[in-house]
């Protein structure tokens, strides 16, 4: 090949490449990143005045954008929706023989607008086992992230003791748990980043659960009238830690009678103490009481027993045995009874139950009428029963 | 005369009465009803089930703990289904640009975000048809009080058709890494912010196959009775048997099926009709038969929301046969050319590359091909395919010229030509029409070619049908009856003349 020839290939290829050089258009910009909010610009250098598109693609969406130009140069304004939000960009252009595309950042502002803080759950139990989590998403003023590892201090103040922890974002949030302290009370929580308080939150710290504890009764007298009220109590009921634990914990007590039959009264605490009610028995009797907050904790055995109050009583049959006058039954000091006393008749002819009636005492006495209609003529077993005692008639005879 | 009028008033009279009556009932139960639909209060509370697919993309969620609370299987599948939603109804704003469900799926603060590009687009006319094809989805951290989630999405396929003015501008596939922020309100997982951490242009690179697919002596097989509906009520294996112990005797080692895609279930594919399916290859794996599986057959929607639904189909079918010995190649669709015209080409050719690329990372062994209907059409989406397979139904003189024409562009893939055939129908609707003796010279004249240019083939068809779906080919009946009589074997099941150059 001879020095002409090589020439002529040289210039071909010179020829060549500035042909292809006069379509192309070449990216001026240099910056990979903008800080959000920045006005941005995307500008190619061009020979020729066609204009062009940009496809531009970011965390939200994609657009096209159209083009300027300004000074031989095709500039692309970047528009505020995807210059505001961090990400990565992507860009395309459009109407160019070859594929020329890119990506450039976009980073947040380094300064908190808001700290968007979300503190969950909003009520913990005390004894430093239950936590709560302080979540912060501190965001600049075009409502983006902060950058990664971003310092917040989380701040925290319980009785007399006030702290500040620092915490760093990831993964764009910052967090903390916070373990309950061993009182109950009401814990304050803030956050601040780089100059930024958020605002005051609180957590409730409820007692834990109760301990065992102490019951109590309280009665007027121990005769068993079937009248009175005898009251039980409980101690203060506290937690682990000493805390008295909520008001409006349920506290069921259990009694357990003679016959081994189970009585059952509630209360709910206030101040940790529970105190539930239940009428006096009618005849002699001991009660075992325990109470319980179900599953949790139990008291003490509580014994009281309650003394008799009627010896005896007398029955007076008239108009042909068919009215039967129980009393007078009296009380302790002799008074008549208070109204209300049980008292049961039970009837049986020729050894097979028949019917049993109850009543109650109104001043002291009880009449029982046999219907004739009913109760036909004959001789029957009668068992008369009040505060425990049971005064048996044999055969007596109804006419 | 009187009585006779009496009656007759009486009877309209009777008449009258009984029609208002029934309309009254028929209005009042009307208004009675009415009151009782609608609004169903336990709609408050989003418990009702959804049942239809919309948008089903690939979830491979990452298990590897988070930060923070642990995440129960329940949170996890409603987070997972708000996220699926956040992204459905942002390609229909894309695509409508109409702010529809956007509320339910971001935040106060993030929906302004997408409403700033809804109306910029509006505004200049433009569109985005948009799917996401896979996302792997992790939590990083769950709060205590299971209000708030922290989810990185890395490689989350997108694809996107960006159209102005009516016209597609540009296409584009990209693979990018996601974090949001996801708050929980109104039972709703809403996206709070959405921060895209890092995009690429996705690969499309695709490998060949393992697998030979040479020297294919085939037939494109539907039992007699039951043509286009191969796996339906009529599906009968004794018959299908049959016809293979035919097929092998006539010396062709091939067949080519067809799977249609409602038919089997879209995206949720029949457990029963895989069942039939396996039947089939495995009564063709006895008698050393390869398949060519034809996926998609009377599809035509193409629509890209559509695409989700498409891959979960071929992923099921895929990976269930992956290994079965029978197959030799898949076949993504049957002419997806035809459709080039009324769904566009571009949409068309996307939707089958991004097919290649999902079925090509299922099953790696088995070669991947596309019946284009055409010579013409041969040479698109060449590199990414493991043979290239056209139908000929024209003139059988200038079949080796074309075929060595397409050989000098194609010249280092296999091609195989997939339907070719004739009908042997004369008749009232094509008087001049063939005779099962041109279709025999036909034959005789193809395979000639065939044996001089070494070239795999599969023919069209093994029978002549009694009745064509009007899917085929319309309802025209000078379309209909040539379409009937393709076969080697006529209806009662006789070997045509024909039969003898089947094979070479």
């Amino acid at each position: 090949m001879n020095f002409k020839n090589r020439l002529f290939i040289l210039i071909y290829i010179f020829g060549m490449h500035s042909v292809t050089a006069q379509n192309a258009i070449t990216l001026l910009t240099q910056e990979k990143q903008f800080v959000a909010g920045s006005t941005n610009l995307l500008e190619f250098k061009t020979s020729n005045r066609t204009s062009y598109q940009l496809y531009c693609t970011n965390s939200y969406g994609s657009t096209l954008l159209n083009s300027e130009f300004n000074n031989g140069t095709v500039v692309f304004k970047i528009p505020a929706y995807i210059g505001n939000k961090t990400g990565v960009v992507g860009w395309k252009i459009i109407g160019s023989t070859e594929s020329i595309s890119g990506k450039f950042t976009i980073t947040p502002k380094q300064k908190p607008a808001s700290l968007e803080s979300y503190i969950g759950p909003p009520s913990i139990e005390a004894g430093g086992t239950d936590f709560t989590m302080l979540v912060v998403i501190p965001t600049d003023e075009l409502d983006n992230p902060l950058k990664q590892h971003t310092k917040v201090g989380m701040k925290h103040q319980f009785m007399s003791s006030e702290k500040e922890t620092p915490i760093f974002t990831n993964n764009l949030i910052a967090y903390q748990t916070i373990f309950s302290p061993l009182k109950s009370g009401r814990m304050i929580l803030s956050s601040e980043s780089l100059g930024l308080n958020s605002k005051e939150y609180d957590v409730n710290i409820m007692p834990a659960i109760g301990t065992n504890f102490k019951i109590f009764s309280k009665r007027n007298h121990a005769y068993a009238d079937g009248n009175q009220i005898t009251t039980f109590s409980t101690s203060i009921i506290k937690d682990k830690n000493n805390n008295i634990v909520s008001d409006g914990t349920f506290v069921a007590f259990f009694i357990t009678n003679k016959k081994g039959n189970i009585l059952k009264t509630s209360g709910t605490t206030i101040n940790g103490i529970a105190n539930a009610k239940m009428i006096h028995p009618d005849h002699e009797e001991v009660w075992k009481i325990k109470a319980y907050i179900a599953g949790i904790s139990e008291s003490n055995c509580l014994e009281i027993s309650y003394k008799k109050v009627i010896e005896s009583f007398d029955i007076h049959f008239s108009d042909t045995n068919r009215t039967l006058k129980v009393g007078p039954l009296k009380s302790f000091m002799n008074q008549m009874i208070p109204d209300g006393l049980r008292v049961s008749l039970s009837i049986y002819k020729e050894g097979e139950f028949v019917n049993n009636i109850f009543k109650t005492t109104n001043d002291g006495f009880v009449t029982f009428d046999l219907d004739s209609n009913i109760y036909e003529n004959g001789n029957y077993n009668l068992e008369v029963t009040a505060a425990g005692i049971t005064q048996k008639f044999k055969a007596k005879k109804l006419w | 005369m009187v009585n006779t009028n009496k009656i007759i008033l009486r009877s309209v009279l009777i008449g009258t009465y009984f029609m208002i009556i029934s309309i009254l009932i028929f209005l009042i139960s009307s208004l009675f009803s009415y009151f009782n639909t609608g609004a169903d209060r336990s709609a408050m509370l989003h418990t009702e089930v959804k049942t239809i697919d919309q948008y089903v993309p690939k979830v491979s969620w990452k298990d590897d703990g988070n930060e923070g609370r642990h995440v129960d299987p329940q949170t996890l599948s409603s987070i997972e289904s708000d996220y699926l939603d956040a992204w459905y109804v942002k390609h229909i704003a894309n695509k409508t640009n109409l702010k529809n469900g956007i509320d339910d799926f971001y935040t106060k603060s993030a929906r302004k975000n997408l409403f700033n590009f809804i109306e910029h687009n509006k505004e200049e006319n433009m569109s985005i048809e948009s799917t996401t094809l896979a996302h792997n989805p992790d939590i990083l951290f769950f709060s205590e009080d299971g209000q708030l989630v922290v989810l990185e999405d890395k490689n989350v396929i997108e694809y996107k058709k960006v159209i102005k003015d009516n016209k597609p501008v540009i296409e584009t596939t990209e693979t990018s890494d996601y974090k949001g922020v996801f708050l929980l309100e109104d039972g709703f997982w809403r996206i709070r912010h959405l921060v895209k951490e890092h995009t690429s242009e996705f690969d499309k690179t695709i490998l060949p196959s393992l697998m030979n697919s040479s020297n294919i002596k085939g037939i494109n097989y539907y039992p007699q009775a039951t043509p286009w509906d191969m796996f339906g009520a009529n599906f009968d294996l004794k018959i299908i048997k049959k016809d293979f112990k035919i097929i092998k005797k006539a010396g062709l080692n091939t067949i080519r099926i067809f799977v249609p895609y409602e038919d089997f279930g879209k995206a949720k594919v029949k457990e029963s009709k895989l069942e039939k399916l396996e039947q089939v290859l495995d009564a063709a794996d006895k008698r050393r038969l390869k398949v060519v599986v034809t996926l998609f057959d009377f599809y035509g929607n193409y629509d890209v929301l559509d695409w989700t639904l498409n891959h979960r189909h071929a992923e099921i079918i895929v990976s269930k046969f992956k290994d079965h010995k029978a197959i030799l190649a898949w076949d993504v669709k049957n002419e997806p050319n035809l459709d080039f015209e009324s769904r566009g080409k571009e949409l068309v050719i996307s939707w089958l590359e991004h097919l290649i690329i999902l079925i090509k990372s299922i099953d790696k062994n088995h070669a991947v091909t596309i019946g284009w209907s055409n010579i013409k059409s041969a040479e698109i989406l060449k590199n990414s395919l493991d043979f290239v397979s056209f139908h000929y139904y024209e003139d059988v003189h200038d079949f080796e010229k074309k075929y060595d024409n397409l050989k000098k562009v194609i010249p280092n893939k296999p091609i195989v030509l997939g339907e070719f055939g004739i009908s042997s129908y004369s008749g009232a609707w094509k008087p001049f029409g063939s005779s099962e003796k041109i279709q025999a010279a036909y034959y005789k004249e193809m395979q000639k070619v065939l044996t001089k240019k070494n070239l795999s083939f599969i023919s069209w068809t093994l029978y002549d049908f009694d009745t064509i779906p009007k899917e085929v080919v319309g309802m025209l009946p000078w379309r209909v009856n040539p379409q009937k009589e393709f076969g080697f074997i006529n209806t009662n099941g006789v070997k045509k003349p024909a039969f003898d150059y089947i094979s070479n």
